[in-house]
């Protein structure tokens, strides 16, 4: 299942690189992909994972999640 | 801070932000500057040491604090959670010069509370600029997204209404008079126009549409009345579907930015240890005051946004181009393989040709038979034949069977009926030598032959020509010329396939190719170099997966099939050369791009470290790095394809 988040308050390519590391490091997430530029993220997840753990690992690096939908 | 509106682009809210805190910070920092101006330069001292120092940290406390909270919180947020950014770096650089000033009070240290809120400031310019060039860089989005129709007119109980676009329901109808957008995709039901698609599909010819007519919605209708059922709503629509595609390829990544990626994430917690050690360094050799601003200038000028920017921002221009012309470039990947490719494989059928085979010659007798039997067939040269014989009325068909990739069979009165090319009369055991002469003459002209064979005994054949597209010719000159090696692959037999390679200038041909077997002779051309493969992403959806590059043209609607790499919106094959020149022009682009931000960051880091860059001069070199990067992806739109 492909997800798609829209993140607010990247300002730089770093921060865009923190949010892929946190959400790669959530359970059942096989893919993602966060562009700086789109400040959107594509997530590949297991049916089983939560919109919420997908929010809680941006909001870890200080990034906040501001829609999630299916993609 | 104010949420912001969601309708609105992000970019146009950014830079609203970042323009307000640019006037704000310059405001405040521009009497610091002249103050420092007059007593370093001139040696004009207007207030004493003691008031000028307190007017600096009284300027400079909104400066960074206020003014740039939005960093201060981000920077500070990454020490905490150890996930550092860019903004731990300018962060930490302020917050130390400024917090020098209230040293400074007690003469501890050098004031640099000044310098300071001119880092902030530079820093706000940069990122300003910065923004504005993003905004421009991502126009084609933008200019989608703003294309959807705001509203609808629709019939309602016969009654036409005007409704907001988001109300109109499946098969509902829609009118669209003259002038007006076609509000979602639907069928035409009455009526006939013809309609601009340039803004999705990039033909600028406007197209015929009558009744049964698939539209777009988006698509404006010039000069005649349509009823259009509205067949896909909301995000299912063609419009929706591309802008979808875009943003999941501009926020993809591109191998060759694995190791940009991989420096910038370890960037600056490498930049913090060895500002520490310059810091000491310095500290040590010379004193507290040049290391302090030496340590500063280390801090503030190792961003590896430009880094970071190189390769999303010219994939995003480049992308975002590919869009107006009707070129999806669905694997941001796919512009890094093109340079590799060799070799140029085109399937045949509605590639290079129409895909609207026609009868053109008939041999023998059976036709009757034959259009009976391929009644039962989709296969669009059993259609032609369908068309062509125009049978008030069909024979009855038994036993019916499709023969993949080479014809079909059945029972008519008792006796077997086989169709099909030259490799099912073999398999058949049927003789062809009376036929010789004529099928000989219909492979030379490039039609592919169906045999009709009663009983086992041949008694016709039918020519079917599928005619070559009106560009093929040209776009296939253009490859030779390039210096690839252009191929084509059909189940046609040798014959009818070099005639057909012979029309449009293709200089190698693999013929009898069963439709499972193509994507294995790609593999076989792999041996000799990248393939790109270019057919439609429905039957030839394995030979595009196998390619290098697999370029899928689409027609019309079909956009959203998911095989790949690159998709084609017109059926045109020129598409194909303008494909492989963008992917060339926007790697080419990246490439300089991170160049140029591997050097600025190669050069100036040592520089800051040898002490030899002032603080501000250091801020300002950070922000030019980026805003040329960026500035640079958006001059690929100068570069034609």
């Amino acid at each position: 299942m492909k997800k798609k988040l829209n993140i607010e308050g990247m300002h730089c390519a770093s921060c865009a690189s923190n949010v892929e590391r946190s959400l790669k490091n959530v359970k059942g997430v096989k893919s993602v992909s966060v562009g700086i530029m789109t400040k959107k993220g594509f997530v590949e997840v297991e049916d089983n994972v939560k919109d919420e753990d997908l929010i809680n690992a941006v909001k870890k690096v200080g990034y906040k999640v501001t829609g999630i939908e299916n993609a | 801070m104010k949420e912001h509106n969601h309708e609105e682009p992000v970019e146009d809210y950014e830079i609203r932000m970042w323009k307000r805190k640019l006037i704000w910070g310059w405001a405040l920092t521009i009497p610091i500057a002249i103050l420092m101006l007059l007593m370093r330069v001139f040696n004009i001292e207007i207030f004493s040491e003691t008031t000028t120092l307190i007017i600096n940290l009284v300027l400079a406390f909104p400066v960074i604090f206020i003014i740039g909270w939005t960093t201060l919180n981000s920077g500070i947020k990454g020490f905490i959670s150890f996930y550092f950014n860019m903004d731990s770096l300018i962060s930490l650089g302020t917050i130390v010069a400024y917090f020098t000033g209230i040293l400074s009070l007690f003469g501890l240290v050098q004031d640099y509370s000044g310098v300071a809120a001119m880092i902030m400031a530079f820093f706000i310019t940069g990122k300003y600029v910065e923004t504005l060039a993003r905004g421009r860089a991502s126009k084609e989005i933008k200019k989608l997204l703003e294309m959807g129709a705001k509203n609808a007119r629709v019939l309602r109980n016969n009654i036409e209404i005007e409704i907001p676009i988001s109300d109109v329901k499946l098969n509902e109808i829609m009118v669209v008079k003259p002038g007006e957008k076609i509000p979602t995709d639907g069928i035409v039901v009455k009526g006939e126009s013809s309609v601009d698609e340039s803004m999705v599909t990039g033909e600028s010819i406007p197209t015929e549409k009558k009744i049964n007519s698939n539209v777009i919605g988006a698509t404006i209708n010039q000069d005649g009345i349509l009823y259009v059922k509205a067949s896909k709503v909301g995000s299912d629509t063609f419009l929706a579907h591309i802008i979808q595609l875009l943003e999941e390829t501009q926020s993809s990544k591109i191998p060759i930015q694995k190791l940009a990626d991989q420096i910038t994430s370890i960037f600056v917690p490498v930049i913090l240890l060895i500002t520490l050690f310059t810091f000491f360094n310095w500290w040590y050799f010379t004193d507290l005051n040049r290391a302090i601003s030496t340590g500063v200038a280390v801090l503030v000028i190792a961003c590896p946004c430009a880094l970071g920017l190189a390769t999303p921002t010219a994939l995003m221009v480049g992308s975002g181009m590919g869009a107006k012309n009707g070129i999806l470039i669905r694997k941001g990947e796919a512009i890094q393989t093109m340079k590799e490719v060799k070799i140029v494989v085109f399937d045949k059928t509605g590639t290079i040709t129409k895909g609207k085979p026609e009868v053109r010659e008939v041999f023998g007798e059976g036709l009757e038979i034959a259009a009976s039997l391929e009644k039962l067939s989709e296969h669009p040269i059993a259609k032609s034949i369908v068309n062509y014989a125009n049978l008030k009325k069909y024979k009855d068909v038994k036993n019916f069977k499709v023969l993949r990739g080479r014809g079909v069979e059945g029972t008519i009165n008792g006796k077997k009926i086989v169709i099909g090319n030259s490799t099912l009369m073999k398999e058949n055991k049927i003789l062809l030598s009376k036929f010789e002469d004529a099928l000989y003459k219909f492979e030379n002209s490039g039609y592919t032959t169906m045999i009709i064979a009663e009983n086992k005994k041949a008694i016709g054949a039918i020519g079917v020509a599928d005619a070559v597209k009106d560009d093929s010719k040209e776009a296939i000159a253009l490859l030779n010329k390039a210096g690839y090696k252009t191929v084509m692959i059909t189940g046609d037999n040798e014959r009818t396939a070099k005639a057909i390679a012979r029309e449009v200038g293709i200089s190698d041909v693999i013929a009898n190719v069963l439709p499972e077997e193509k994507a294995m002779k790609v593999k076989e051309l792999q041996l000799q170099g990248f393939v790109a493969f270019i057919g439609d992403g429905i039957n030839d959806a394995p030979a595009l997966k196998q390619a290098n590059v697999g370029i899928a043209i689409g027609t019309g609607t079909d956009i959203a099939i998911e095989a790949g790499d690159i998709v084609l919106a017109k059926g045109s094959l020129v598409d194909v050369v303008k494909a492989i020149n963008l992917s060339k022009a926007t790697f080419s682009k990246i490439k300089q791009n991170l160049f140029w931000a591997f050097a600025y960051n190669t050069i100036a880091i040592p520089l800051a470290i040898g002490g030899v860059l002032h603080p501000v001069v250091a801020e300002i070199a950070m922000a030019l790095s980026s805003i040329t990067v960026v500035t640079n992806a958006n001059l690929l739109r100068r570069k034609k394809i």
